[in-house]
């Protein structure tokens, strides 16, 4: 990374090499370190989540570093946090806790669609003959797709339990995200094979529930009518107001059957003083109503409150429409009209005829963008449109009879989808809503569609040599990392990830915190479902360097033992002997005695520590010995001697001490305790040891001068008496 | 992932690290309330914060403490919360929720360094067990002011992961690979009996994580820890530890889970299924909650009765002393669960089928 260190207040300020190409100022953090310019080498790496670890140094014997107090390099950790989440970038703004949420509920999912994924595969590769079943896959990505939907909010269901205001023209829902509007576009083209001859009607419902989020590129129907909401409530004369009847082909001609019949009704010819004079144009109002709620629709069923009548086949439904046309343009030749006093209800009415009978020009001038126009279009001039082909062609027709002010991700995807090109799609799911849709959604894409998936598996070698979607699931992946909450279920995405994948995960496991020990088992759990043995060793090797540094001896050699670390081990153990060698006869001993304990009985696994753990025991027994004076005690003490004088990891400074402590039991009365044999090994050794004192790197102990020579003394009697004895 | 009538999550937006019922006598005219101890890393600085939560709306916290660092204990006793940290403080919440009267003992060399994991409440007094080694006992004095004792201070060569009263003059500790010890006060503040315990895998020590004692067996340990080890320690056998579950301890059972056991209870609510043999040898059915996300009743020589199985993992339960059918939980992914068990349908029909 190219960065300096400025004279100034010792800041890091980032260096662009080219300057002036309108990207926006870099941003400077101040930080805080302590060191005494001027700098010698400053390192910038990144810890967990958000966290820059940046070590600034001075050199080692820079002028001016005088003190001993002189900081001579320290690291400071800045937190680059703060908005930058993985979130989409949408109206509905899905906080950041929320979209944790999301990520968290989707993991099951996902890891349940691989693992039949991979079920399938393994199926389809044992019988070669047998093509996996189609029709089971699509239903598990189907299955996958509702769980994701789910987690993204309910349209359907009311936010809150609420008297209805007998008043509103809109339903009070959960506020619509553009997630779940994607992810719901995504369904429909993708997935639903089931409901693909009713595609039309789906997108007409689409439209309906997320009409409020293509606010942004300007006015819309939803926009009308809730500035129409807030002016309702005043008005006096409600049909004199031109936004009744601009409000009320708006939503006929996104097909809103519902809002419209409700808004009809509080036309004023209803109420019950004016009954008698305007009974005509009542009449009016109420034919309206009446063919409004029976407009055939070419759909399975309608949910409870939408109007419009079901028609599951296309006959029915060309019977039912040629029926309805008629009725109609029987009413709109009525010659009631002439009758009708109040002029606008007159055109207002007139106008929603003409929509409903399919007028172009009123359609357009009663929708407000493109999509509108789109969607009426399946409702009232073509409601057969099928295949991509059609309806982007009427896309295309559409866009220009109302050019977009602007641009949305929704839109731009719904071009994309229908153009038939997964690259844009991808690419507007990418620029539009984050990592996390494009990594569960190219599980849709991929479902029906050949060509989306040979284009996301095959390997590019400029990326690398991995494929589109091992790319993007990385990138997700990298986004759950870079949070201390979500890295966890970070592993999923990664293992899915064939090529680069495992490498990501061992770093990833490798740079989690060990200080505390509960957030180390964790990390080691992850190790074990996915068989890193390597990694979770070396984890528990740092954790236990960092324990007993900080002087929690008994975790370090946890950790050591659970890493079967017989290098820390030995060290340890020499680090003991040290100590006990300096202090061998008193009983400071007791002091290790709680790490004794630790290592458990089992002393193979305690490397060096095995010798404490022997000597512990002579001692004890020798103890034992010396106070009660019994045969018995002094022989399995005996017994404890030679096996450290037998064991070569005994370390040999302390043979001379081990013999001097038991000198007293080699002039054990009346019987010598040793037999020829083990006298003579014990002899054996000594000499080992005198030789070995001629060596330089022989180190000395805290025994009196005339230890050598009493042990040799007494070693010598009992030799003695040994062989008198010895039958 | 969906929920079920019987099991609730309630999304909490932070790490929720422990989770504990308040005692009825607690219970304010917001109904049931809980204690969790919460950690929020993406604010910055990281914050801790013990919640007083009403079990209707957990998602708005009721009170809040903050914590100095992350809470490694938390416990409630009809008068007080208690939670320690990682940085080797003991902070005391008296039952009337006024944060400006919590008492707080600050870590550091006259208490505790580093974390501390073991935290119980015996009637008037706290035991405190450290990864630093040190055990202390902290009572209040007449005058409101708190008395910190030390009992043992093991300057590091064995650190302690969990403690539980017994009595008021004995308690049990647990450990990183140095099992469990039994502590009685009348001999000297000493260690009294050790048992290494009984771990999975063929390995040879573990991690204990969690102890419990029966209020009315006061002899017996359940102990749960490393590679899904759950153990029973009676102290009139120390030297022989009851396997209730690991890998390879239990022969004809499958183990109840192969990873960390956060959290053992004993379940007062579950029936034995040996009713006439209970009486005194058999160990009573314990609760355990496990890393891979398990909520389980395991029961000496019986089939693990699994409760949950969660995506995430649990990292701590609590059953209500009052309502002993409901059990709340803390769940890795931010969020809280609340398992309100059927009381008409015993946990006995359940098991009837037995495994010859």
């Amino acid at each position: 990374m190219p960065g300096m260190p400025t004279d100034g207040g010792g800041a890091i300020v980032p260096f662009r090499g080219e300057p002036g190409l309108g990207l926006p100022p870099p941003t400077v953090r101040p930080i805080h370190h302590g060191v005494a310019p001027p700098m010698f080498r400053i390192y910038v790496s990144w810890s967990s989540g958000n966290l820059l670890q940046v070590a600034c140094l001075r050199a080692p014997n820079s002028e001016g570093a005088g003190g001993a107090e002189e900081v001579a390099g320290s690291v400071v950790e800045v937190n680059l946090g703060g908005g930058g989440s993985g979130g989409s970038e949408s109206e509905e703004k899905i906080d950041e806790a929320e979209m944790r949420r999301i990520e968290y509920g989707s993991v099951p999912a996902f890891a349940l669609l691989q693992s039949r994924k991979n079920a399938l595969a393994d199926a389809a590769a044992l019988s070669r003959a047998s093509v996996p079943d189609h029709a089971e896959w699509w239903q598990y990505v189907l299955e996958y797709s509702k769980t994701i939907g789910s987690l993204l909010g309910n349209a359907d269901c009311p936010a809150a339990f609420m008297l209805e205001d007998p008043k509103a023209i809109l339903k009070v829902r959960e506020k619509p995200t553009s997630l779940r509007a994607a992810w719901e576009l995504l369904e429909i083209f993708y997935v639903d094979k089931q409901l693909q001859g009713w595609l039309p009607e789906r997108l007409v419902d689409w439209l309906a529930d997320f009409d409020s989020l293509l606010s942004s590129m300007g006015s819309t129907t939803y926009s009308k009518l809730s500035n129409f909401q807030k002016k309702f409530i005043n008005l006096q004369i409600i049909e004199d107001d031109p936004d009744y009847w601009n409000g009320l082909s708006a939503a006929l001609s996104v097909g809103w059957l519902d809002t419209v019949v409700n808004m009809l009704r509080f036309h004023g010819s209803y109420q019950l003083d004016q009954m008698d004079n305007r009974e005509t144009e009542n009449g009016l109002v109420e034919a309206v109503v009446v063919l409004v709620s029976t407009m055939p629709r070419m759909r399975p069923n309608l949910p409870t409150g939408k109007l419009g009548q079901c028609c599951k086949t296309r006959p029915d439904f060309i019977k039912a429409w040629e029926k309805w046309r008629g009725q109609v343009t029987k009413l709109e030749c009525s010659a009631f009209w002439i009758q009708c006093g109040h002029q606008k209800t007159r055109d207002g009415l007139k106008n929603l005829l003409r929509i409903m009978m399919g007028n172009i020009k009123d359609l357009t001038a009663a929708t407000s963008n493109w999509l509108e126009l789109f969607a009426s279009h399946f409702l009232y001039i073509k409601p057969f449109t099928v295949g991509f082909e059609g309806m982007h062609h009427l896309a295309q027709k559409c866009i220009q009879l109302k050019p977009p002010s602007g641009t949305n991700g929704l839109t731009g995807l719904f071009i994309g989808v229908l153009s038939e090109n997964p690259e844009v799609v991808l690419a507007e799911c990418t620029n539009n809503f984050g990592p996390w849709l494009v990594t569960h959604a190219m599980e849709l894409l991929t479902a029906d569609n050949d060509y989306a998936d040979i284009m996301l598996h095959e390997e590019r070698p400029n990326l690398g040599g991995i494929s589109l979607e091992e790319l993007h699931r990385l990138v997700y992946a990298q986004v759950l990392c870079s949070h201390s909450l979500t890295w966890q279920i970070a592993p999923t995405y990664l293992s899915s990830c064939l090529n680069q994948g495992l490498g990501l995960l061992e770093i990833l496991l490798l740079k989690q915190p060990i200080q505390d020990n509960r957030l180390v088992l964790k990390t080691l759990e992850i190790c074990r479902l996915y068989e890193l043995d390597n990694v979770s060793t070396n984890i528990m090797k740092v954790a236990g360097i960092y324990h007993w540094k900080h002087g929690r001896k008994g975790s370090g050699v946890y950790w050591f033992q659970q890493a079967h670390d017989k290098v820390h081990l030995d060290r340890i153990a020499q680090l003991l002997f040290e100590r006990i060698g300096k202090s061998v006869t008193d009983d400071s001993f007791k002091q290790w005695e709680g790490l004794l304990e630790l290592l458990g009985p089992d002393i193979g696994s305690a490397g060096g520590l095995e010798f404490l753990h022997r000597y512990r025991d002579f001692k004890r027994s020798l103890q034992q010995a010396l106070d009660g004076r019994s045969g018995e005690a002094a022989r399995k003490t005996v017994d404890f001697l030679m096996q450290l004088m037998r064991n070569p990891s005994t370390p040999q400074r302390f043979w001379l001490p081990l013999l001097h402590d038991s000198v007293e039991l080699f002039n054990f009365k009346p019987n010598p305790l040793m037999d020829v044999a083990e006298t003579t090994l014990l002899l054996k050794k000594l000499r080992e040891l005198s030789m070995a004192k001629l060596r330089p790197d022989f180190s000395s102990n805290h025994l009196p001068s005339h230890a050598l020579s009493s042990v040799k003394l007494a070693l010598a009697s009992n030799l003695a008496y040994a062989i008198l004895e010895d039958p | 992932m969906a929920d079920t009538p019987s099991f609730r999550r309630h999304p909490l937006a932070s790490s929720i690290d422990f989770v504990r019922w308040l005692p009825s006598s607690a219970t304010s005219h917001s109904g049931r309330l809980l204690a969790a101890a919460v950690h929020d890393p993406s604010s910055a600085p990281a914050t801790s914060r013990i919640h007083l939560l009403a079990l209707t709306e957990p998602g708005n916290p009721l009170v809040s403490l903050s914590l100095p660092t992350r809470a490694t204990a938390l416990r409630c006793s009809p008068s007080v919360i208690a939670a320690s940290t990682s940085s080797g403080s003991l902070h005391l919440l008296p039952s009337s929720f006024d944060s400006d009267a919590a008492v707080a003992i600050s870590g550091g060399a006259g208490f505790h360094v580093g974390p501390v994991r073991g935290l119980d409440c015996g009637g008037e007094e706290w035991v405190t067990a450290g990864e630093d080694g040190r055990v202390h006992v902290v009572g209040g004095g007449a005058d409101g002011r708190v008395v910190v004792t030390r009992v043992w201070d093991g300057k590091g060569m064995s650190g302690y992961e969990a403690a539980r009263w017994a009595s008021p003059a004995e308690f049990a500790t647990g450990g990183a690979g140095c099992g469990v010890q039994w502590w009685d006060r009348r001999k000297g503040h000493a260690v009294v009996a050790q048992c290494n315990g009984i771990w999975g895998r063929g390995i040879v020590t573990g991690m204990v994580h969690s102890v419990d004692i029966h209020p009315s067996r006061k002899h017996i340990c359940v102990v749960g820890g490393s590679s899904g080890t759950i153990f029973a320690w009676d102290l009139r056998w120390p030297q022989q530890p009851i396997a209730l579950s690991g890998i390879g301890l239990n022969g004809m059972y499958e183990p109840v889970c192969e990873s960390e056991v956060w959290e053992v209870l004993f379940d007062t609510y579950t029936q034995s299924s040996d009713i006439i043999s209970s009486a005194s040898t058999r160990i009573l059915p314990v609760m355990m909650c496990s890393e891979d996300g398990v909520l389980a009743i395991v029961e000496q020589d019986e089939r693990p009765l699994e409760l949950l199985a969660e995506a995430c993992a649990i990292n701590s339960i609590d059953i209500d002393p009052q309502n002993p059918s409901d059990v709340v939980c803390a769940l890795e992914w931010e969020s809280i669960g609340v398992l309100a068990r059927d009381r008409r349908a015993a946990a006995y029909e359940l098991r009837t089928e037995k495994v010859p």
